[in-house]
């Protein structure tokens, strides 16, 4: 009378035996015995490429070292997900962060602070630095980053295009532009080239665009305090609608996102493009005639929308010390490496790498190295920087101004609410 | 006489189908809609399969004009693709396997024993089943942040083993099966433990199957809670890790369509071969409404 | 559904009365507990908690960095009224919904339709409706977005070979949402589809032939029979339908990251944006707790709707 015996016995054991080997294998972490180094950053596209390389190099000099890289993608998402891992304790030993992001970031709860002994032994020292690149990166006395590198808006343009449009000089170099009237002359000279676009750019957003031509006019963000908005309307509205002009006109495409901006200048669909310095590799991957330049002054001083990767120590709750130096001494090498990563375009910050003839002769990067001091950082709020909200809400309210879909005026009057808003948030941090 | 809408699921005998104008519409009807269905699919692997500068060629090109296995095997040594599809099985096999025993527990003992307060709790856990998660994933990752369990397994799959719906059909289940097998057990000395795992668990058999495969399914698409709970991309399950392919692959494009049929293969191996079981329990579902 | 029996039990022997009481009276009043405790235990730990302290954290200015705990009372709530951004994100959220229920029941019924035969063609027919839905949403997105690609995407392959300009389709703000619909649509129908196919499989073949007796051709068969016979399942249908899509977060936050200019971004992502771009964990609890009510309001009122009516088949 007894049911049949259950098949489901020996589910059973299969379940424990389950959930025994699942158990194990939550224990088992990290290979104790050698140091690990965890690295997150946000590079893709040619930064990726070329720090992919970089990274192998490391990995090849260094086999006693755990490597790990792991590249997320920019922006919301990369910073998002540092700040959580750093809130749940198991954060990587290692991030870039930009350094316009850094006082946001709540530094003294969700960063380690940089050792500055490890890193002195393994030779890097605050002499080494360019003061404001150094002293932006210590909070409340405490070094929390070790700048990189820093990275302006540029101009890319394509030789042979230019070369058909008349705007090289003898030597090969494009011409110098100055002034509203030169600057639309020089593209709708490229446009007749390609007969499609002059310029690519990131209309889905377009801050770095905006802010450098702001800044050319000299217009101011924050008052010194750092609590109120003092946009100049007269001079924001100046630049919009030189923007909404470019695209009118046909010079630059109405809607085009990162990739498109990439690909139209690469396969000479736009004869120019306006975007950071940092796709150098990709077109030299893809093998086009191009070269690069400062962007042009448009308006009255030169002023370049930029910023600068450093590394990070993201809070861990149970630090290891192995781990810990081997981390100092991965910053350290990279930074002494930094003419590599500078081959892909940004500017060292590590000053005998700089100053070295190996990064002098790079090409074509000497073409704008000297516009380091003019680069503009973001303005300095706990909500702004790059990938931040300032910059969210800039992207929201001003690819409109490209596509048509709102006007001027309009997306300035978007962004300064949305502005507004953030200021009268309570800060978090 | 016409047969275009005879149900066919019955137990009279097959008549002879008269391929009328309607029922042949129909049939090449479905087979088109099938044929569209199938499209965004077979567009994902015909890509894969492309050398990446043909992918963004304009026009486009229909079949690719040089298959090439490429970007798979990139995808594969490269990527973390084997490491996520690691942490997906072990999430998939400890969620359905725990939500499956928890809920099978609980259920018996709403359904047949007798406690204080049984009625309350019960009626707690029905008001369960109206609270989505979504709701809770901001108190849950700071609860996990300080047990410590963000980038764990176990931060991972716990939460997702809380199925109210689960105890709730089973409990339903359990209601309706009849006490004269169980009450013969105990005569034999059986203890009620015993009861759960030769009596209960085998007269439920097709339902439990039911529930583990759709508890599996969910637990291995699962995206809002692992994306939230897991930051390490070593710890990331398939659904999320690829997520973070846009930004690592850029605009390689054949390389991301693999990882996306590589990423999809499992369930779909998954589903083709359970197919019977997903059908009728998603129609018992439907028919206990 | 018949239970299925042991096969070797015989039937009319189980003892008359009284169970065998093994054990103290103890154990049989409080026993049971064990049973449910393991399942009260992580609800307690993983659902009962998080709600509570949710509920709690709302009313300070608790931040994700850790650096702040201070007493707001109801400021975090007030915010929220007046926060457009929770407004407009609830509309986006709506009209997610309500865009995408109709094409999801009506879809799904034709395909019942077509698909309810047997053999090879029917194998084949379920085997492409219901596929997309056992893929992640990551999968899903992935190839999507591909497809929407202008340049060189399908959708703008096709458009542009029939002689149509080109649709940017997730960077156009009255364009982004419907695309996000159609993707959906493809993904989930699916599982309407199954359930439609279970009800009409479960309608007697008599009913038809005592149709067709009475001279009712197909289509009388379809909108007086068929149709009319599914109501009960397309109350159900529907009532799943509009609290899954009310839910909605995976797609849209991969496909266009709740763009282009916010405009579709549902209120699961702000709550996301606010707890975690922008630390304000206090603040995305009190907008969690909104949309909780929204939830349990539509449930309740469907629930009220479509209890009363169709329980009859």
């Amino acid at each position: 009378m007894r049911p049949d015996s259950p098949p489901f016995r020996p589910g059973r054991r299969a379940v424990l035996g389950g959930l025994l080997g699942a158990l194990a294998l939550t224990g088992c972490g990290s290979l104790r015995g050698k140091p690990k180094v965890r690295e997150w950053n946000l590079f893709g596209g040619g930064d990726g490429a070329r720090l992919l390389q970089i990274h192998q190099q490391y990995v090849a000099e260094h086999p006693d070292v755990a490597f790990e890289a792991h590249t997320l993608a920019w922006g919301p998402p990369f910073y998002t997900k540092l700040a959580m891992s750093a809130a749940g304790g198991r954060a990587p030993e290692v991030a870039t962060l930009h350094l316009s992001r850094l006082k946001g970031f709540s530094p003294t709860t969700m960063l380690d602070p940089i050792p500055v002994e490890l890193l002195a032994d393994a030779g890097v020292t605050e002499s080494d630095f360019l003061p404001t690149s150094w002293n932006r990166a210590v909070v409340d006395g405490k070094l929390y980053a070790v700048p990189l590198d820093t990275h302006p808006f540029v101009l890319y343009y394509n030789t042979e295009i230019c070369q058909k449009a008349g705007l090289l000089e003898a030597d090969g170099r494009i011409k110098t532009v100055k002034g509203v009237d030169a600057f639309l002359e020089m593209l709708k000279a490229v446009k007749d080239v390609t007969g499609k676009f002059a310029a690519s750019v990131e209309t889905t957003n377009p801050w770095r665009l905006w802010w450098t031509l702001y800044g050319q006019l000299e217009g101011k963000f924050f008052d010194d305090t750092g609590t109120r908005l003092i946009l100049d309307d007269a001079k924001a509205l100046e630049a919009l609608n030189l923007m909404a002009k470019l695209a009118a006109d046909g010079l630059t495409p109405r809607s085009s996102n990162y990739s498109a901006l990439v690909a139209q200048f690469s396969n000479g669909d736009a004869g120019l493009s306006f975007n950071g310095e940092w796709e150098v590799t990709t077109y030299q991957t893809a093998k086009m005639p191009f070269s690069m330049a400062p962007f042009p002054v448009v308006y009255d001083v030169p002023k370049f929308a930029g910023d600068a990767h450093t590394f990070v120590l993201p809070h861990q709750s149970n630090r290891n010390k192995a781990d810990t130096k081997a981390t100092v001494e991965y910053i350290a090498w990279m930074l002494k490496h930094s003419a590599d990563w500078a081959a892909g375009g940004h500017i060292p910050a590590y000053q005998p790498v700089a100053k070295s003839q190996e990064y002098l002769d790079l090409k074509p990067q000497a073409e704008y190295r000297s516009v380091a001091p003019d680069v503009l950082f973001d303005p300095d709020a706990w909500f702004s920087g790059s990938g931040a909200q300032l910059q969210n809400e800039a992207a929201a309210a001003f690819s409109g101004v490209f596509s048509g879909q709102a006007t001027p005026k309009a997306a300035l009057a978007q962004f300064k609410a949305a502005t507004q808003k953030l200021l009268d948030t309570p800060s978090p941090v | 006489m016409t047969t275009a809408t005879l149900p066919v699921a019955t137990r009279t005998p097959r008549r002879r189908q008269q391929w009328t104008f309607p029922k042949a519409a129909s049939a090449v009807g479905a087979v088109i809609l099938a044929v569209i269905w199938l499209i965004p699919l077979l567009w994902a692997l015909d890509t894969s399969l492309k050398p990446e500068p043909e992918t963004t060629r304009a026009p486009i090109t229909w079949l690719p004009e040089a298959p090439t296995t490429g970007a798979y095997r990139s995808v594969i040594e490269q990527g973390d693709l084997l490491r996520w599809f690691l942490n997906s099985t072990v999430v998939s096999v400890l969620v359905t396997a725990l939500t499956l025993v928890v809920s099978v527990l609980a259920a018996y003992g709403f359904s047949r024993t007798t406690f204080p307060g049984r009625r309350v709790l019960f009626g707690l856990i029905i008001a369960g089943i109206l609270v989505p998660p979504q709701v809770l994933i901001v108190p849950l990752f700071q609860e996990m942040t300080g047990l410590g369990l963000v980038d764990t397994y176990w931060g991972i799959v716990l939460p997702q083993v809380v199925a109210p719906v689960m105890v709730f059909v089973l409990k339903k289940f359990f209601d309706g099966i009849s006490r004269d097998y169980e009450d013969a057990a105990r005569v034999d000395g059986a203890s009620r433990w015993r009861i759960v795992w030769s009596v209960m668990v085998p007269m439920s058999r097709p339902i439990l199957v039911a529930v583990g495969i759709f508890t599996f399914i969910g637990a291995w698409n699962n995206f809002l809670w692992p994306f939230i709970v897991t930051t390490d991309p070593s710890m990331m399950t398939i659904p999320v890790g690829l997520a973070n392919v846009q930004g690592s692959y850029g605009l390689r494009y054949a390389q991301i369509m693999a990882s996306a049929v590589l990423g999809g293969l499992p369930l779909l191996i998954v589903y083709a071969l359970f197919q019977r079981h997903v059908v009728r329990g998603v129609g018992d579902a439907g028919i206990k409404g | 559904m018949a239970v299925e029996t042991p096969s070797r039990l015989t039937t009319g022997t189980p003892p008359a009365a009284a169970k065998p009481e093994t054990g103290q009276p103890w154990k049989e009043r409080w026993g049971g507990l064990f049973f449910v405790a393991p399942f009260l235990l992580l609800f307690a730990l993983f659902m009962l908690w998080p709600i509570v302290s949710g509920l709690w954290n709302s009313f300070f200015n608790t931040s994700l960095a850790g650096v702040k705990h201070e007493f707001l009372g109801l400021q975090n709530w007030r915010d929220l009224f007046g926060d457009p951004a929770v407004w407009s994100s609830l509309k986006n959220t709506l009209v997610f919904t309500a865009m995408s229920t109709p094409p999801l029941v009506i879809i799904a019924l034709v395909m019942a339709l077509l698909a309810n035969r047997r053999g090879v063609l029917g194998w084949l027919l379920r085997f492409a409706y219901f596929a997309p839905f056992v893929l992640p949403a990551t999968v899903v997105t992935l190839i999507w977005v591909w497809i929407y690609q202008p340049g060189f995407g399908l959708v703008n392959g096709l458009l542009t070979a029939g002689g149509f300009a080109e649709i940017d389709w997730l960077n156009t703000e009255n364009r982004a949402m419907l695309a996000v619909v159609i993707t959906t649509v493809w993904w989930t129908v699916g599982f309407n589809f199954l359930l439609y196919l279970a009800a009409l499989q479960g309608i007697p073949a008599q009913v038809y032939e005592a149709a067709a007796i009475d001279g009712a051709n197909g289509r009388q068969q379809l909108f007086r029979i068929t149709l009319p016979l599914l109501g009960r399942t397309t109350g159900l249908i529907i009532v799943l339908q509009l609290v899954a899509s009310l839910k909605i977060f995976d797609q849209i936050y991969l496909m266009t990251n709740g763009g282009p200019n916010y405009a579709t971004r549902p209120i699961i992502q702000y709550i996301y944006e606010s707890g975690f771009t922008s630390y304000r964990i206090g603040y995305a609890s009190a907008i969690s707790y909104l949309f909780f009510a929204v939830i349990v309001i539509v449930a309740v009122a469907q629930f009220k709707l479509f209890s009363g009516r169709g329980e009859d088949a």
